[in-house]
């Protein structure tokens, strides 16, 4: 995939870059859950095959917001997680900062501008959806579902 | 306290899409009450926190911050922080924020990670050794950074602008960046009015009574302020986090400046720099004060609606502070000298 290089934002009311414009969207399906993935950068797209063809929206949807930072430079580190209740963070040097919230059903992630796409497609991706399986099998409610689903099987 | 958690070692993950990833080693914190054993309250900016930790360091630090009564107030937010001697060995990093929606990323030197839940009004830290028991992290960093965060979900909302008290009265110093805030701040204070703070004013509302709150941050004056400040020729100008040069010093030590905590605001300066000699105040219409501090505030996200609402009420409460612009050609010390004669015939006027 070619790699493109995402503007710099720039915007003194907005330091902490929570506005970046991320208008590229897909939706994939990775295993029972359907993830609608937003971003600024192409390369940030799971080259899985997606799911747009999906009708409507699952009680199983899981949305990722992957940002291109063009400012955050360096590799990624060895990842450090810190998880509380209904939320795990993660770092891994300003490389990659990335957020799951499990009741917001979440996931955000500032990505640096010196990550390859081939670095994020084979190591940030497959971390993406693990952290996001992790998080959709202990949120209660699916269990509680899968439970119906197995009963009504 | 930590632990190296083999979270993809040896079992290794395919994802769905046939992707191999494996031989990943990660340090993994989960915060709960087994690894932070130890819990204080404290009083950060008139807001009241409730501080989870494993550390000593920790505790020292925030029992020298003002204690509240747990048994009488909800806390209005919690901070986890776990110190964790493995971060101490970790390559050193700049600092950096981020945020999106309602989580909020912060790495600050040395070597910590810093967390903020916006919905939940939750702080995750893990910091290094180094930074736990260092004053300087906790005043210069931890704390301005943690309020000016998350400050407008808890009641406090942060304004870029200095605070001094003179006569029992409050006075901000508001101004774009670059104005001379500080230097301003820091020559009144030479003059003997109490400084709260020389940058980011925490700012709230007690009994329908505008209330300030400063952090006894240090002060941050460029290094071209020694042409005014000869006192900080025995300083070293280091990169401050920004990456600016700049002297960072403790006001009381370094110039004997009087420090406060707490002030109620009554007047407000917005400070506009002339090359033309002299220094005079223009009174301010309402709206003009609305609309400076609603254009030089932070953009907070729609998820955080009550933030919103409650920093337009602040910036309405401060729209009927007496205001004037403060245009000055004069040095710093002229131009305190100016402002504190101006606001005592003021006061003679109105007496």
């Amino acid at each position: 995939m070619p790699e493109r290089k995402v503007a710099a934002y720039v915007d003194p009311l907005d330091l902490l870059r929570r506005f970046v414009p991320t208008p590229l969207k897909a939706v994939y399906q990775f295993g029972a859950v359907r993830v609608v993935v937003q971003t600024n950068d192409f390369s940030l797209l799971p080259t899985a095959s997606s799911a747009a063809s999906l009708p409507g929206s699952s009680e199983r949807d899981f949305e990722w917001v992957l940002v291109r930072d063009a400012e955050a430079t360096g590799s990624l580190q060895p990842p450090i997680l810190l998880t509380s209740g209904k939320l795990t963070v993660v770092e891994m040097g300003s490389a990659c900062l990335l957020g799951v919230d499990q009741e917001q059903r979440e996931l955000l992630a500032f990505i640096g501008s010196d990550v390859h796409a081939r670095t994020h497609q084979e190591f940030l991706v497959p971390f993406l959806c693990r952290l996001t399986k992790e998080s959709v099998l202990s949120d209660p409610f699916t269990h509680l579902e899968r439970s119906r689903e197995e009963y009504c099987r | 306290m930590s632990r190296a958690c083999h979270f993809f070692f040896g079992a290794v993950f395919r994802a769905r899409f046939g992707v191999t990833v494996d031989g990943i080693v990660t340090i993994t914190h989960a915060f709960d009450q087994k690894t932070l054993p130890f819990r204080t309250h404290c009083t950060i900016a008139g807001t009241q926190c409730l501080v989870s930790t494993n550390s000593y360091d920790v505790l020292t630090a925030t029992t020298q911050l003002q204690a509240f009564s747990a048994n009488h107030h909800l806390p209005s937010f919690e901070m986890q922080i776990l110190v964790d001697g493995a971060l101490d060995a970790l390559p050193e990093h700049s600092a950096y924020f981020r945020g999106r929606r309602h989580l909020v990323f912060a790495l600050l030197p040395p070597r910590s990670f810093v967390a903020y839940d916006l919905l939940r009004k939750r702080v995750h830290a893990a910091l290094p050794l180094a930074a736990a028991g260092d004053r300087t992290f906790w005043h210069s960093l931890l704390l301005p950074i943690t309020i000016g965060v998350l400050g407008t979900v808890v009641g406090v909302a942060p304004l870029h602008c200095a605070c001094l008290e003179h006569h029992g009265n409050g006075v901000l110093l508001a101004g774009v960046s670059g104005a001379g805030k500080s230097t301003l701040a820091t020559a009144l204070g030479r003059l003997g009015w109490a400084l709260l703070s020389d940058d980011w004013t925490y700012v709230s509302e007690r009994q329908s009574r505008l209330i300030a709150y400063g952090l006894s941050s240090p002060v941050k004056l460029l290094p071209d302020a020694v042409r005014f400040f000869t006192d900080l020729a025995t300083l070293t100008p280091r990169p401050s986090l920004n990456g600016e040069l700049a002297y960072e010093f403790d006001p009381h030590r370094s110039m004997q400046i009087a420090m406060k905590d707490i002030s109620y605001p009554r007047y407000i300066f917005f400070l506009e720099r002339t090359f033309a000699p002299g220094c005079y105040m223009v009174p301010c219409r309402h709206e003009y004060v609305r609309e400076f501090f609603r254009k030089n505030t932070e953009r907070l996200p729609d998820e955080l609606v009550g933030a919103t609402s409650f920093r337009e009420k602040i910036v309405e409460m401060l729209s009927a502070c007496r205001s004037w612009i403060l245009r000055t050609g004069e040095s710093p010390s002229r131009t305190a000298e100016a402002v504190a004669e101006f606001l005592q015939e003021d006061r003679h006027a109105r007496a």
